[in-house]
């Protein structure tokens, strides 16, 4: 430990290596945490940080990643290694050039980010997609805090449009018959996804013939899908422990699933031929993933009590609206990006009802 | 008497933090001097009525003044006067006497006190809680005929007894109230009754006292003249902004006192004085306090002559070697007692020390958390039952974090005790925008009870910030918001500086 901590003191000072301030910083923030004490009242503060808080948001999201390397293998763990070391990259780049710390929220949206994306995206198209959703989804607004929309989703927004082929046709069933020298092995992976079956996402397969899949099937994630929403037992276990360390607000989750549940239930009644049962719609495509990490992200979404429910619930109408009339499939991550525009004025709505302006 | 429960929807409870005081209590022997301030308690600043070089006993009155609000001040010593000058006492500047201490311990009866209080008259006995000093209990003061507080006895409606202790170390009322020490809250009580013939009473006690409330219980008058309640003391419950709407419904005016709405909030200490000094005739010159946080080498309640320097106090309870910080009353606002030479006064409740941590830990974020307390559920102590021997939480002075951005966790929101929005108010502050908006987010309404920045994932002094907005207000111009109920005694409140 003393190494180290020698090690980084001299860093600070070597004359082209500590360009790379900002970054020596985090290591050495990470690794010692602060010195600082309390100055005026409080005199003791919480243990939580910022670091803490997104290691819970990170161990939440470690089922469904465990997952993903289960059912994908070698080539999950590319396609996650890829996005962090990209998406880190263009958060170093910022952080030296307009000299401010390098902010934890990254560590999520990296994470986040390959989670919803099909197994077979190539590795370039993961790293343009991070790139491109940390920069103009985040560092654009003036960093973590300021960020409009989900960084991850805005990722994930572009290169669905940029390479709809890759996006929406190519989907995988999970690689569980393939050989461990294909599964683990082989460089990039390819050959096992060569091999592996390519097959419809149960959404799509319900668009045009009205199948409902299997609901052990969804649950356990023996479905097509984005590599880390397949496998819904491991979301909701992930998104309760998110929910018990406070580290996301329950409101929204709870808001957003139940009301995708009411608006199909009553939605099938009427339109059976349009809008899917809606115990189905709970469990298949990106809902659970969504609702429990995209909508939750306390910055892009509102955080007044009554805006969070407004937020889920609309959500939760417009996936089910896009899932049911558009030419898409899924409308998670459109819901969740449309209701992130317009965050800022569900809250502004709410506080000018509950507090009257003043007359001075 | 069986008490009713009220609910507190807001706050955050404080739950087995290290460094609570035992059940012990030991007396500090009388020291080589003590230092009076002049102010102490509620009240304007008094004038000295003694010279330098005169003899004084203990319980004698040195400095008093009947024309404006104020009690008078004692000397807690037989002695001979020393001194009279100023001294920079927590802030700010007061007059002081100082008086060399001959060692004796008696001290000098008030005149007309009786243990059957029940026969003397109600201003007897306001002029005896007066002349004690004990009149200066209270954020404003316990009202006699006498200018001791804001309002008359008779425009007072509600005396609330709190002994509930929210803080993250309180002062145990076990100790104040072991033996014979019931019985005389009790008469306490009934002393003031007499006194406020006109108000209803309510006790208020923590929720987890279950002995002291059974106690209590049985020996309360069975008359109804008193509403006894508990609550969970989730901070701040038991401060006079958020206990007396709680328990009184209506709304606390922010930047008034409770007496300004006819309500007098006292603890279970003051009411202690009262008995002692209208049935023992012993004036406010001793005071019990607490000696709580993992700095003290034994954490106990010690009874002390007002006017000993701190100094003497903790001297035989501290290790040199440790940095510590000694804290007044509270750890989330209370003020750092830096010079040890200051006297202690009729203020202190819990002096606690703390550990300044301004060493890194390696690896601080990722730690299990056993023994570090958080609002979020993100450290292991929250798994742990509320009164874990083996895992009391540490407190010490460390930030635990680097300052980040704001990301609207809403913790500060969830857990302020008046319901305002603390992440809004500071986003104003921040960007200097200080305008009719901070009003309308009812920045007033804050009672700088620190806790938001207390629960900040972000590092950032949320209170601080508050406290900027309102002061930046005030030099613009605008001017706290008038409560809607007619307000007592507003020319009085405000000649108290």
């Amino acid at each position: 430990m003393k190494i180290v901590r020698l090690l980084l003191d001299s860093l600070y000072k070597i004359p082209v290596v500590n360009k790379a301030e900002p970054l020596i910083e985090a290591i050495d923030a990470a690794l010692f945490g602060t010195t600082d004490t309390t100055q005026r009242g409080p005199h003791i503060v919480d243990a939580i940080d910022t670091k803490r808080y997104m290691s819970c948001a990170i161990a939440a999201l470690l089922p469904a990643t465990l997952a993903s390397i289960y059912f994908y293998g070698l080539r999950a763990i590319l396609i996650i290694a890829v996005s962090y070391m990209a998406g880190f990259f263009v958060e170093f780049m910022f952080a030296v050039v307009y000299k401010h710390k390098i902010h934890e929220g990254f560590l999520v949206t990296g994470l986040i980010f390959p989670l919803v994306l099909p197994p077979t995206t190539p590795l370039w198209v993961v790293a343009v997609g991070v790139m491109f959703g940390v920069l103009f989804g985040k560092e654009m607004f003036g960093g973590t805090g300021r960020n409009i929309f989900n960084p991850a989703l805005v990722g994930r927004l572009f290169i669905t449009i940029a390479f709809p082929a890759i996006m929406t046709i190519s989907w995988l069933m999970p690689i569980t018959d393939a050989t461990f020298t294909d599964k683990w092995l082989t460089p990039f992976g390819d050959t096992a996804i060569t091999d592996a079956i390519t097959a419809a996402t149960p959404l799509a397969v319900y668009k045009t013939t009205k199948v409902v899949a299997s609901f052990p099937d969804l649950l356990t994630g023996n479905t097509a899908g984005s590599m880390g929403e397949t496998c819904r037992i491991a979301i909701i276990i992930g998104g309760l422990f998110l929910m018990f360390t406070k580290a996301g607000n329950w409101r929204i989750p709870v808001s957003y699933i139940g009301s995708v549940f009411v608006f199909a239930a009553i939605g099938n009644y009427f339109l059976p031929d349009s809008i899917a049962p809606p115990g189905f719609q709970l469990f298949a495509g990106g809902l659970m993933f969504g609702a429990f990490f995209m909508a939750t992200d306390p910055v892009t979404s509102p955080f007044t009590c009554a805006g969070k429910y407004t937020f889920g619930i609309m959500c939760g109408v417009l996936t089910v609206l896009i899932r049911s009339f558009s030419g898409y499939v899924e409308g998670v991550m459109f819901s969740i990006v449309i209701m992130n525009a317009l965050a800022p004025l569900i809250d502004h709505i709410v506080l000018s009802l509950k507090y009257r302006p003043v007359k001075v | 008497m069986i008490p009713k429960y009220k609910a507190f929807p807001r706050g955050y409870e404080f739950k087995n933090f290290e460094g609570q005081p035992e059940g012990k209590l030991i007396q500090i022997k009388i020291p080589a001097g003590v230092t009076i301030p002049l102010r102490q308690g509620f009240g304007n600043e008094v004038t000295p009525v003694v010279e330098p070089g005169q003899r004084v006993a203990a319980g004698q009155i040195i400095g008093r003044d009947d024309e404006s609000v104020s009690s008078p001040v004692h000397s807690s010593v037989n002695g001979k006067i020393a001194k009279i000058g100023k001294i920079d006492y927590l802030g700010r500047e007061v007059g002081a006497i100082t008086i060399e201490s001959d060692g004796t311990g008696d001290w000098q009866k008030l005149q007309g006190c009786s243990s059957d209080w029940q026969g003397l008259s109600a201003e007897k006995i306001g002029e005896l809680i007066y002349l004690s000093g004990a009149g200066a209990s209270g954020r404003a003061g316990i009202p006699t005929e006498f200018n001791s507080s804001v309002i008359a006895p008779a425009e007072v409606e509600n005396v609330i007894i709190q002994g509930v202790g929210s803080e993250v170390h309180n002062l145990s009322p076990d100790v104040l109230l072991k033996g014979e020490g019931l019985s005389h809250f009790i008469e306490g009580l009934k002393i003031l009754k007499k006194v406020m013939a006109g108000a209803r009473f309510h006790l208020v006690l923590n929720k987890s006292q279950k002995s002291l409330i059974n106690e209590v219980s049985q020996l309360l008058p069975t008359d109804n003249l008193i509403n006894f309640f508990t609550v969970t003391p989730k901070y701040p419950v038991d401060h006079d902004e958020v206990l007396t709407p709680l328990l009184l419904g209506g709304k606390f005016p922010h930047g008034y006192s409770v007496a300004n709405i006819g309500v007098v909030v006292l603890d279970i200490q003051a009411v202690l004085h009262v008995y002692e000094a209208v049935a023992e005739g012993k004036s406010l010159i001793e005071r019990t306090v607490a000696l709580c946080g993992p700095g003290f080498r034994e954490k106990l309640h010690v009874k002390l002559r007002l006017g000993s320097p701190l100094e003497h106090v903790i001297r035989d309870n501290v290790d040199a070697d440790k940095k510590l910080r000694l804290v007044l009353n509270s750890c989330l606002t209370g003020q750092r007692l830096s010079d040890l030479s200051l006297p202690v006064d009729r203020t202190f409740t819990t002096v606690t020390a703390l550990l300044e941590e301004n060493e890194s830990q390696f690896l601080a974020f990722a730690r299990p958390g056993f023994r570090r307390d958080s609002y979020s559920r993100t450290c292991l102590s929250s798994l742990f039952k509320k009164n874990s021997k083996m895992f009391q939480k540490t407190c010490g002075t460390n930030v635990h974090g680097e300052l980040r951005p704001c990301i609207f966790c809403t913790f500060c929101e969830e857990v302020c005790p008046v319901s305002i929005i603390p992440h809004l108010l500071f986003q104003h502050v921040e960007r200097d925008v200080i305008d009719e908006n901070l009003l309308r987010y009812k920045i007033f309404d804050c009672i700088e009870c620190n806790l938001c920045s207390y629960v900040c994932p972000s590092k950032i002094p949320v209170a601080e910030f508050i406290k900027k907005g309102k002061s930046g207000l005030i030099s613009e111009g605008f001017e706290i918001p008038a409560p809607d109920t007619a307000l007592k005694g507003l020319e009085k409140y405000k000649s108290v500086e």
